[in-house]
């Protein structure tokens, strides 16, 4: 088992008021499972994939990636985490502006320690896996979003981490270039890498093998992907027919 | 992750940074920049003049003592030194006799007086009454001629040595030895030239005519009063022979124990000392000047790193995000700040140096820069801009990574 989230609370205080972003929240990730989890916003999956990638720190429960416990560890410890077994993909992509694409990939093997050789050559195969061999001396601005998005995955990929994190990492770019991402995920996905999709997107997690949704800080649908999506659409049966259809 | 690649990676983002933000990286330096070469330029000339004038004191003779009535340097009741005993013949003579120390000792009245001859005058001439030792005791050397001797003194021969600058206004073409000069209103031949010794502050030494002493005595009085010039073997036993001194003259003049000292025994360092004293305030106020200035550069950089933290908030969350620890932020901003703090003490001691050497090409004054002072104004300035940006730094590394990441 890769991940094991056992009541798992995190809550916030903002001006004098307790906001429980997550409610004793019990997940379980094996390795090479793709979940998404879906919710309205404000539904704690944000805080959720924080807690995950380690950027965030749970209130109260019990965190164990790769069967270590992640609660009391320091914050260096943490990034070192972070480092080795995270790998994230942020919606608005999160790039350097100032390096360049090879650089922007290199840089979790940076703070690895790794000889500048051999990051070279990681992050070069990286982007030969998103197919952007070509464009890796250019700098994000002069890159399409679509093109953006597919340097924030190598950089992820080039760590080699135990779990790939995405929020909404189609949710800034147009459908069609949507879809190529969301193909580059299931290639990933058939590849053996372990992913965890956050999206509000119905039909992004129908697609899914497995979906998880939130509500209030609460798990309260885990299952197939397209069973989780169909089922929070049962008062819009409309809504619900036109998802299937698309699904088709 | 170790403390070589936090170095490297850091430099190199520093260097980035620097390169892209260029307008902002020439002005803060340049405020480091005016900070360092103020400093620099302090020093320069500051150490200019203390060795010139170090020089220049070791030209006085720097293994003689002058006893005198009052101190060269003098501090406290002006009346209480006027009211001393002049010096007295039996006082040179208990010198002569007591001091074991003394290798010369020669008694030195002098008066300003006018030098001619021919039409040609130089005024205000020191002319010294003294004898034969006082060739060891002032350091001079006669470089034409000959010296004072006994028996010109015993004669009261009217016989003078001219110091150089006499020379120069006097004879500028021929020799001035056989010459009769008048000195004062009265008939002097010349029997010997001086050689050169320059100036201490702003008096040269070599506006001077030597005559027997008793023939001064005779001619003038003795306007002044009498000192004693010693010379001592070497500067070591300045000191020692200093005291023995004070011990010779209190007992020659039966001194009680509970009186204090009514002569003076003058050495040329205390000069010095009244010209640290004087130069020490101006030089502490002038490097006060620099050291504001530079805390001004400092402080500079300290809101430019603030603003460099804030607009690089996102960076800073992506850096947390792929696994850089807090020291690996600190570092890279420090670096930053380090790096342009340097660059402006480079850039200010290039700048101070050479206003250090344009003032000692446009006015008297020389300015000489050690290397030590080089390194010192690199060194501090990239201290500034380690202390200046370690705050801006530690905030960079406490962001939130969470928080940061979504900063707009």
């Amino acid at each position: 088992m890769l991940i094991d989230l056992r009541d798992i609370s995190r809550t916030y205080h903002v001006g004098g008021e307790e906001v429980r972003a997550l409610q004793s929240v019990n997940l379980t990730i094996d390795r090479g499972e793709w979940v998404a989890i879906v919710g309205q916003s404000g539904s704690g999956k944000s805080t959720l994939m924080n807690v995950l990638g380690c950027l965030d720190t749970p209130t109260s429960g019990r965190y164990l990636l790769n069967g270590r416990d992640v609660a009391g560890l320091s914050d260096d410890e943490l990034a070192d985490i972070r480092n080795r077994e995270i790998g994230f993909v942020f919606q608005t992509f999160q790039l350097l502006p100032r390096e360049t694409a090879l650089a922007n990939v290199e840089l979790p093997l940076v703070y690895r320690g790794l000889k500048a050789k051999e990051r070279r050559e990681r992050a070069r195969s990286a982007l030969d896996k998103v197919g952007l061999t070509e464009r890796m001396a250019h700098r994000p601005n002069e890159l399409s979003g679509g093109q953006r998005q597919r340097v924030a995955i190598a950089r992820a990929l080039a760590a080699e981490p135990s779990l790939l994190l995405a929020d909404e990492p189609t949710g800034n770019l147009d459908s069609a270039t949507g879809e190529e991402i969301f193909k580059l995920f299931e290639a990933l996905h058939r590849t053996g890498h372990t992913l965890c999709l956050v999206t509000h997107e119905p039909k992004l997690a129908a697609r899914c093998p497995r979906a998880v949704r939130l509500s209030d800080g609460l798990v309260i649908a885990d299952g197939p992907g397209r069973q989780v999506a169909l089922e929070n659409l049962r008062d819009d049966p409309r809504l619900a027919a036109a998802l299937r259809h698309e699904l088709t | 992750m170790n403390a070589r690649v936090d170095f490297v990676e850091g430099a190199r983002i520093a260097l980035l940074s620097l390169r892209t933000n260029r307008l902002r990286t020439v002005l803060t330096t340049t405020g480091i920049g005016i900070g360092v070469a103020t400093l620099l330029a302090i020093l320069g000339i500051t150490q200019g003049l203390d060795s010139s004038f170090a020089n220049q004191l070791a030209s006085i003779g720097s293994s003689s003592l002058y006893v005198s009535k009052m101190p060269w340097v003098q501090m406290g009741n002006w009346w209480e030194y006027r009211n001393r005993k002049e010096l007295t013949l039996s006082d040179l003579e208990v010198v002569r006799t007591h001091s074991t120390y003394a290798t010369a000792v020669a008694p030195i009245v002098d008066s300003n007086e006018d030098v001619s001859f021919l039409g040609q005058s130089v005024s205000a001439v020191d002319v010294t009454g003294t004898t034969p030792d006082y060739l060891a005791v002032s350091g001079f050397e006669v470089t034409s001629g000959r010296f004072l001797t006994d028996a010109d003194d015993d004669a009261r021969h009217p016989v003078a040595v001219l110091g150089m600058d006499v020379v120069d206004g006097l004879f500028p073409m021929s020799s001035p030895l056989g010459a009769t000069v008048r000195i004062g209103n009265h008939p002097f031949t010349v029997i010997g030239t001086l050689s050169r010794k320059g100036k201490v502050l702003d008096s040269s030494q070599d506006l001077t005519v030597l005559i027997p002493f008793k023939s001064f005595v005779g001619y003038y009085g003795k306007r002044r009063g009498l000192s004693i010039g010693v010379a001592v073997e070497s500067p070591e036993v300045l000191t020692a022979a200093e005291d023995q001194l004070v011990g010779i003259m209190r007992r020659a003049r039966a001194t009680p124990p509970d009186k204090k000292d009514d002569f003076a025994v003058n050495r040329p360092e205390q000069l010095a000392e009244t010209y640290k004293q004087l130069t020490g305030a101006l030089f502490g106020v002038a490097v006060g000047i620099g050291l504001i200035t530079l805390l001004v550069g400092g402080i500079g950089i300290m809101n430019i790193m603030l603003v460099s933290v804030t607009e690089r908030t996102r960076e800073i969350g992506i850096r947390r995000a792929l696994g850089a620890r807090k020291r690996t932020i600190i570092t890279q901003f420090v670096l930053e700040a380090v790096a342009v703090s340097a660059l402006g003490g480079l850039l200010g001691t290039a700048v101070g140096l050479s206003g250090a050497k344009l003032v000692s090409e446009i006015t008297p004054l020389a300015a000489t820069v050690k290397p030590l002072t080089i390194v010192f104004g690199v060194s501090f300035s990239g201290l500034v801009g380690l202390l200046f940006g370690l705050w801006p730094a530690v905030r960079a590394a406490n962001l939130d990574p969470v928080e940061a990441l979504r900063w707009e």
